[in-house]
């Protein structure tokens, strides 16, 4: 089987465009929670999200809907890092996850059918349909192979970049376009969010609203943005003298066959697990978890105790963090804006911190990295992802690659 | 309306869809050779339609080649003053 390297890394968050923008953040422990600009909040009782700012993405990449402009934005990051590839363009693969697809575009467009004007503008399927970003990725970057969405709500990325590992490892492609995408901050989906009852509303307090892991957390914070990395053949990338940033080490993926927003310790545990085992990974060699830490009272000590029953008494020596207390929960783009963020925190020698923790939940005992990142030799990590519908992936990356 | 003013109009139409070069947007040019693609072309009929108050057929709508007859459309589908 061959092994997978990372060659690039391309993200647009809440912290700006580009990796250095997330580093800064990630390293100061900065909220990159705010005010919404993007809509009208006139509707809204929620009007804080991880919004991307209107600097790091305005007038790029028009005709297309905002997830896929995140996408490609984050591809263009991620290409130039890899720089020249020498891969046949029929062995480039695409797939990029979302949750929620071109969710602009769908609502302006019934906005206007219900609304005013009862017509549709006809580039509203291509743009809205949920490949529209791979698709667009794909034909930026002359990526002829195997190319597709996945979808699997707040697990898609984590999903796709697990899933485009694998075809590297079968052979199926030597390069792979991998990442997520996702705009849901359209005021439908906000209000929709909003009837769940599980958004940290505190408008005065954009910074602070978001605190996995904490005894007064309120819920999670809805974000946006994208993530992408070119994954390539190891041999193909050392052989022509390419940076390896990392390795994609192993992947993990259930179900929990169980109910659609509950999640389950069960079903997070055994993704952990077959993450592990995946990458030929001990427990004792993973030095952080990046966890899924939405910040919602289910989710945070529900992942603490799938966390507990895989690596036992070893537990409570493991760095876990939420950095979606300071980027948010960007959908189906959260697992690979989490696993970027992770991948340039540890490769510059820190752990990102899990901020606004003042008060540990007793239900959550782990170390969270509360408040400060911390400096480390972490050398491996997991990132979890737990999507609505039960389904769980894990994704296991290295940053040493012994050979 | 004239004819030049439409062709103003339209100008402004195809511009805030597509950059087309000026010395493309010319009546004889085919839409293909200015780049407008199938959807642009799409596209461009609907900011049309919302602009002039119309609706083009879609005979009329398949038979938009050129800027010449976007123009020549819309002049043919404005209501008489």
């Amino acid at each position: 089987m061959n092994r997978v390297a990372i060659t690039g890394v391309g993200i647009v968050s809440p912290f700006g465009r580009g990796k250095a923008a997330a580093l800064d953040a990630l390293r100061n422990a900065r909220s990159g929670v705010r005010t919404i600009s993007s809509i009208d909040p006139a509707p809204l009782a929620c009007r804080i999200a991880g919004e991307v700012p209107a600097d790091a993405h305005e007038g790029t990449h028009r005709g297309h809907d905002r997830f896929t402009r995140f996408a490609l934005l984050a591809a263009d990051e991620a290409a130039e890092q890899a720089g020249a590839l020498g891969v046949e363009s029929d062995r480039i693969g695409v797939l990029i996850g979302t949750g929620l697809g071109g969710a602009e575009t769908l609502d302006t467009a019934y906005r206007r059918l219900y609304g005013e004007q009862a017509r549709i503008a006809p580039a509203s399927i291509p743009m809205t349909m949920y490949n529209a970003a791979a698709a667009a990725v794909s034909s930026k970057f002359a990526a002829r192979g195997l190319s597709y969405a996945v979808v699997s709500a707040c697990a898609s990325s984590a999903h796709a970049i697990g899933l485009a590992a694998q075809a590297i490892r079968a052979g199926q492609a030597d390069a792979m376009f991998a990442g997520g995408a996702d705009a849901p901050l359209t005021t439908g989906i906000i209000k929709a969010w909003e009837a769940l009852r599980v958004l940290a509303i505190d408008n005065e307090h954009p910074a602070a609203a978001c605190r996995p892991f904490s005894a007064d957390r309120k819920g999670l914070v809805l974000a946006e943005g994208a993530a992408v990395f070119v994954l390539e053949n190891y041999d193909r990338a050392r052989a022509r003298g390419a940076e390896i940033l990392g390795e994609i080490a192993g992947f993990g993926a259930t179900s929990d066959a169980g109910h659609i927003t509950d999640p389950s310790a069960d079903g997070a545990a055994r993704a952990i697990n077959l993450a592990l085992r995946d990458a030929h990974l001990n427990p004792d060699d993973v030095g952080y978890i990046n966890a899924h830490g939405t910040g919602t009272r289910a989710n945070d000590p529900t992942e603490t105790s799938a966390i507990k029953s895989v690596f036992g008494e070893r537990a409570h020596d493991l760095a876990v963090s939420s950095t979606k207390s300071m980027h948010g929960h960007a959908m189906g783009a959260s697992g690979a804006i989490e696993i970027a963020s992770s991948l340039v925190a540890l490769r510059d020698g820190f752990l990102p911190p899990t901020i606004n923790l003042k008060t540990p939940d007793p239900a959550c005992d782990l170390d969270y990295v509360a408040n400060q990142p911390r400096e480390t030799r972490a050398r491996a990590f997991l990132s979890n992802s737990f999507g609505f519908g039960g389904m769980n992936a894990v994704v296991a990356v290295s940053l040493l690659s012994p050979d | 309306m004239t004819r030049g003013e439409i062709e103003e109009a339209l100008i402004g139409i195809v511009r805030n869809e597509k950059d087309v070069p000026a010395e493309l947007l010319r009546p004889e040019t085919p839409l293909a050779e200015a780049g407008i693609d199938s959807l642009d072309s799409l596209t461009i009929l609907f900011a049309i339609e919302e602009r002039f108050g119309i609706s083009i057929p879609d005979d009329r709508a398949r038979a938009m080649l050129t800027f010449g007859d976007m123009t020549t459309i819309v002049e043919d589908l404005l209501p008489r003053s």
